[in-house]
């Protein structure tokens, strides 16, 4: 898959996997695994990226006697994900298109 | 490699990059393991599937700005003495001139590069026109009657259009070729400040 393709599409997936319930790295992960295969170190950077662009927040809490780091989706992340949904019907309908053409061949 | 290993090798692998970065990075490595282990695998394992230190650094790299990278390293691990920044203002000539040079050889390099991309592209566009030339050229000699001259103005055409798709697919390349050389650059450039402590020590 084209990388740019890619890391647009992992950053929605991220965003899915807390859309409903706020959530932590290694959940996140697990959650997206069945659909993409992501590193760590993709994580990371997503998740940085998503902070920075404010469609996350994070919070620090102690989990078994250690630290770990929720997420949680804000305004602007959903408003990401539908915007995505937006863009996606008009793809598939390009793809429809693309894929009548070769039908026809 | 235990935990405690892996992280400490990975903070040595990223020295030069700014110090919160680093911990940053650490404590969510460090949370991904304990998160494993807690499923049930065992330390090994949770490392090992973490990826690689070699695979986090360059990732690491490649997304650290090089402005950030070099500021990090360009800070004095201490305060200055008096004396020292004496010499440095003393110096500035020399090395102030001997920096502007070396930024500007990386920079017409750079230029030249993209001088020669857009050189190739405008002799495709030259066979296009050209093709397009011979083409119309051509159209007027066979309706003036001359079919001879006509059709070797039409051939010249085909064989212009010819070149300009053979050479469309190299510019193509070549443009994608040095935007690839940039990123390789770009990263070749942090990794001499990223890890060198470690590598020395």
């Amino acid at each position: 898959m084209d990388i740019q393709l890619k890391r647009g599409l992992l950053d929605v997936c991220v965003l899915a996997s807390i859309k409903d319930e706020e959530s932590y790295g290694y959940k996140i992960i697990k959650d997206i695994k069945p659909y993409m295969e992501m590193s760590e170190s993709t994580l990371y950077t997503i998740l940085k990226r998503l902070e920075g662009a404010k469609m996350l927040t994070v919070r620090t809490a102690e989990h078994n006697g250690r630290l770990r780091k929720y997420y949680r989706i804000t305004d602007t992340g959903l408003k990401r994900i539908e915007d995505f949904k937006d863009e996606w019907k008009e793809i598939i309908s390009i793809y429809r298109f693309v894929t009548k053409e070769d039908q026809h061949e | 490699m235990n935990k405690q290993e892996f992280l400490s090798q990975l903070e040595g692998r990223l020295s030069g990059l700014p110090k919160e970065d680093i911990s940053e990075r650490l404590l969510f490595y460090s949370e991904m393991i304990d998160d494993r282990i807690e499923e049930g695998l065992s330390e090994e394992e949770a490392i090992s599937e973490v990826g690689s230190i070699d695979e986090i650094v360059s990732e690491t790299v490649s997304n650290t700005p090089l402005s950030k990278i070099v500021k990090e390293n360009v800070k004095p691990k201490r305060a200055l003495r008096g004396w020292e920044i004496a010499l440095i203002i003393a110096g500035s000539p020399i090395w102030g001139s001997l920096l502007i040079a070396f930024s500007a050889v990386i920079l017409a390099l750079y230029i030249t590069l993209w001088a020669l991309i857009v050189a190739l592209w405008a002799v495709e566009i030259s066979f296009i026109a050209s093709a397009l030339a011979c083409a119309a050229i051509g159209t007027v000699f066979i309706i003036r009657g001359e079919p001879i001259t006509g059709a070797l103005a039409v051939g010249s055409g085909l064989v212009m259009a010819g070149l300009s798709i053979f050479l469309f697919f190299g510019c193509i390349a070549a443009s994608k070729g040095v935007v690839k050389l940039t990123k390789k650059i770009a990263l070749g450039i942090k990794s001499i400040f990223v890890g060198k402590e470690k590598q020395n020590g």
